[in-house]
């Protein structure tokens, strides 16, 4: 990529130690090598203002814990995110405010989200008064209600007075979004904002957050197990698989051709709606393993159908088109 | 067409002193031999209580069930749990969500399979069960060795495979999946459904597939059943439905789920919310949330009216109308 | 929890649990004679009479008097509201104090924890008896001395059960939520952690009180107490030398901590039943 975008993930990592009882890592313990898990293993993404990037994956491929570190709920091993060229790890040391209104992140379980203690004007109304918006809590209260009308919640003056547990999740997670906003956030983290969801309210939340990055400019990450809600939602998607991006480029580019034989794999064998839809299903072997000390070679050899001796040897280097749709895989002509 | 299971008019409602909550109503549907119907609806649609209700696993002081669901001439509804233990496994037999959940984690799956297979048969030896296993496993892509393992020693996905291969044991005529894919990986669950589509090919049964997903039910399944806040809404072919959905309801579900590869509709959500099933209702139990609803559908409910194309829709849109056509 | 149906909900739980209604009533009777005592005493219990050691109901003493000539059912009903004060404010030293250093080592985790935990360890292997001895000998037997030094042997159980509920609660969506929306760690700890997890503490702790009541009376009847006022620990002291005698002056006394320390235990072992979070709410 030659000029930085807007936000820049560079090379992310998590890993854990493992303290396993595997016969393998009892050999190790005269070695100076440690075991590690590794949850994120170098992640490097950028997105544009405005843009909205899905991250899919099966789940234990990392992609929530990518999440957690994009806000900084867990501190990653090592690895940065500028925002318009500000690094969010210094704003986080020197002004950690800044970064909280900076990055926000709507949470999967909408019904855990807010104490079960307070009313709703409670819990809208503490950001507000914790970042001195507004002037006194007249207008704090009026900016909670024309939110909450605004998002759909009406009547709001109802709404207001309840508590979470009276409320359903849809309404919930609207809530959540909205309290979000208030922070007037540059990059929203979605982590599987809708699974928790019914079906039928799940439209809501998506043509929300899809209005927040067309209104308001935001940029959002949307992390989800559904390809077929990430491609609706997203301009770009990224395929994660046991902690690295094995794939990324343009939604439709990215469903409709993909590249890598994970992805390959992943979306054929994703069910849609549509019963004329049906293709051939690649199967993989087995599922995903736990991403304790991959490698050396290519992290999906081990269950890939065209895996070959190269393959074990070296993490393929990136393969990129004119579209900026890259892959992993040392097989270019797929 | 042979019918399998003929339901009749079932309500399942549960009760305690202060309230009862009405969670099936007035259901009335027959499955044939050698269908696979999905029912799909979201939580609080009845579609589990349904489930439970058939195989009589409620607990039967909070729960009243009235109505007939009639299986191989003998009205599941009225038996009493020893009749009803003839026919779980080897009439109908059931996998859920959580195989986990299902399996004991202190036994190897070798001696719970032999005690479920002792329950018909209990004379049955060692070697004939293993080989009647083993045989299942294959069908759903395991190897032999997982016959002599823990439950703990599987992933998710294996577990999963074992419990329908157990669900198969006494050949079953009905098998009834409840979310049995639901908890598991896009890539697992693609891979379980295809071979459950292709063992019921090789195997002859009929299937009964409770799920929320859509898509799954596309995938796996010929004929769909759409509940909504406990009644059935639209019953038919997964063809004929998915193509060209009657009912404002299956309109508005399927409006929820974007397309894999096809045109990129907006999505739109029904909107309200689950009507509180603890009330009666005169009108259609939909018309709060339907944007088709007129006067008439708040004041009586809607009848079930056939179609031309076999399907059942119940909503008053269609009900003069198909004489007329 | 709104406001609304809080008092009708508070209504039901309350007579749904048969030993938290008979706790909740027994509490209200032994306010009733705080407030009450001066109306309902015959005497004044702090009187030195003329009638010494009189039996029950003689010389209009209803349950007689000691050695010093004061009534016996006066002292008894004065007594409840000395067992009371000690009950309420060691409770409370050690509620709050449990609370706070519980939250602190649960929520912030880590070497804090580690630290805090070894502290709390600590605490709970001192033989609390003997410290309250080692107080009094050293600061005088005034019955505030008593009521602190309860207050600090008893806060390690409170802080154990505030630390596993932080420890529990500090992984909930809505604490994540409020370090995501910018709340210092200071205000998710009074906020957010605190108001959820302090209820295993008040059932706890309101057990706590009856063994408080008993201390009290324990460290009287040793001859500990504070000598300047009436407490049933001390009645029963003094009439122990008379017990052939007069058995009046102990035996009531006693029965009046029995009950006492029954109506505390109903008391938090019905808030622990209506308290548990199974109890409470059934979503998860």
């Amino acid at each position: 990529m030659s000029e930085k975008a807007y936000i820049s993930v560079e090379d992310v990592a998590m890993w854990y130690p493992y303290h396993g009882s595997d016969s393998s890592s009892h050999k190790k313990k005269g070695e100076k090598g440690k075991d590690w898990i590794k949850a994120v293993d170098g992640v490097s993404l950028s997105i544009e203002e405005g843009e909205i990037l899905g991250v899919i994956g099966e789940s234990g491929c990392g992609k929530s814990t990518l999440g957690k570190i994009l806000t900084r709920l867990e501190k990653p091993t090592r690895g940065d995110c500028l925002i318009g060229g500000v690094s969010t790890k210094e704003m986080l040391k020197k002004n950690p405010k800044e970064f909280r209104s900076t990055v926000q992140i709507v949470f999967q379980n909408p019904f855990d989200t807010f104490t079960p203690r307070d009313t709703i004007e409670k819990i809208l109304l503490r950001p507000l008064k914790n970042y001195k918006i507004g002037n006194n809590d007249d207008e704090r209260r009026n900016m909670c209600m024309e939110a909450l009308e605004a998002g759909g919640l009406r009547p709001a003056e109802d709404i207001m007075s309840r508590y979470p547990h009276e409320l359903s999740g849809g309404q919930l997670q609207r809530i959540s979004i909205i309290r979000s906003m208030f922070l007037k956030p540059k990059f929203i983290i979605a982590d599987e904002p809708v699974s928790m969801l019914d079906v039928s309210v799940r439209a809501d939340i998506i043509n929300m957050l899809l209005d927040l990055s067309r209104n308001e400019n935001t940029s959002v990450m949307f992390i989800s197990h559904d390809i077929a809600l990430t491609r609706y939602i997203s301009d770009n998607i990224a395929v994660m698989y046991l902690g690295r991006i094995v794939e990324y480029g343009k939604a439709d580019d990215v469903i409709k051709n993909p590249r890598h034989p994970y992805t390959q794999a992943l979306i054929s064998n994703c069910a849609s709606i549509d019963p004329d839809e049906k293709v051939e299903s690649i199967a993989i072997e087995g599922e995903p393993p736990t991403p304790l000390n991959p490698g050396p070679g290519c992290y999906f050899a081990p269950r890939c159908q065209y895996a070959c001796e190269e393959c074990k040897k070296k993490y393929p280097e990136k393969v990129t088109d004119e579209n900026g749709h890259w892959f992993t895989c040392i097989r270019k002509e797929q | 067409m042979e019918e399998i299971l003929k339901l009749k008019d079932v309500n399942v409602t549960y009760s305690n002193k202060k309230k009862q909550v009405y969670a099936v109503r007035n259901a009335t549907f027959s499955i044939y031999k050698g269908d696979s119907v999905g029912i799909v609806g979201e939580s609080g649609s009845g579609k589990s209580t349904l489930a439970m209700a058939l195989l009589r696993l409620h607990n039967e002081k909070s729960v009243r069930i009235e109505g007939t669901a009639e299986f191989e001439g003998k009205n599941l509804l009225a038996l009493t749990q020893e009749e009803m233990n003839a026919i779980r496994w080897s009439g109908i037999s059931v996998v859920f969500q959580k195989a986990m959940n299902a399996l004991s984690p202190v036994h190897r799956i070798s001696t719970q399979v032999e005690d479920i297979y002792h329950v018909h048969e209990p004379k049955a030896g060692k070697e004939e069960i293993e080989k009647r296993m083993v045989n299942l496993l294959k069908l759903v892509n395991l190897p032999e060795r997982v016959y002599h393992l823990y439950p703990h020693e599987m992933s998710g996905g294996m577990l999963q495979r074992v419990a329908i291969a157990i669900s198969l044991l006494h050949n079953p005529k009905l098998v009834i999946f409840d979310e049995a894919t639901t908890a598991l990986d896009v890539v697992t669950q693609g891979q379980i459904l295809e071979e459950v589509v292709q063992m019921e090919k090789e195997m002859d049964m009929t299937r009964i597939m409770i799920t929320h997903d859509m898509s799954v039910v596309a995938a796996s399944c010929n004929k769909v059943a759409v509940m909504y806040a406990g009644e059935f809404m639209e019953i038919g072919y997964v063809k004929d439905i998915f193509k060209n959905p009657m009912h404002p309801y299956t309109q508005g579900l399927l409006a929820s789920f974007p397309s894999l590869k096809g045109e990129n509709a907006k999505l739109s959500a029904i909107p309200g919310f689950l009507p509180d099933l603890s009330k009666e209702c005169d009108g259609c139990i939909f018309a709060p949330r339907c944007p088709k609803a007129t006067k008439e559908c708040r004041q009586r409910k809607p009848k079930q009216t056939e179609t031309k194309d076999g399907r059942m829709v119940k909503c008053i849109l269609y009900e003069g109308g198909m004489s007329n056509e | 929890m709104d406001k609304k149906y809080s008092v009708k909900r508070l209504w039901k739980t309350i007579t749904g649990d048969g030993q938290l209604l008979a706790g909740i009533i027994g509490i209200l009777l032994l306010l009733l004679l705080i407030v009450l005592a001066p109306v309902l005493a015959t005497e004044n219990p702090y009187h030195f009479g003329e009638d010494v050691l009189v039996g029950l109901g003689e010389k209009g003493h209803i349950l007689g008097t000691n050695h010093m000539g004061q009534d016996i059912y006066s002292m008894v009903i004065y007594g409840v509201r000395t067992s009371l004060q000690v009950a309420v404010i060691s409770a409370l030293i050690s509620g709050v104090l449990g609370v706070l250093v519980g939250g602190v080592a649960g929520f912030f985790g880590g070497k804090v924890d580690a630290v805090v935990s070894e502290i709390i360890n600590v605490f709970m292997m001192l033989p609390s008896f003997f410290l309250i001895l080692l107080v009094i000998a050293l600061f005088g037997n005034s019955l505030y001395n008593v009521m602190i030094v309860i207050g600090i042997t008893t806060w390690p159980s409170n802080a154990k059960l505030m630390r596993a509920q932080a420890l529990s609660l500090r992984e909930r969506t809505f604490v994540k939520s409020a370090t995501a929306m910018g709340e210092t760690k200071t205000q998710i700890l009074f906020k957010y952690i605190i108001p959820n997890g302090i209820f295993p503490v008040i059932a706890n702790t309101t057990m706590g009180m009856s063994n408080a009541i008993l201390t009290e009376a324990g460290l009287s009847f040793l001859g500990l107490g504070d000598p300047g006022i009436i407490s049933w620990g001390q009645m029963i002291y003094t009439g122990k030398q008379y017990i052939t005698t007069a058995w009046w002056i102990s035996v009531f006394a006693g029965i009046a901590i029995v009950i006492t320390v029954l109506v505390f235990y109903l008391l938090g072992d019905g808030l622990n039943h209506v308290l548990n979070p199974k109890h409470v709410n059934g979503r998860e």
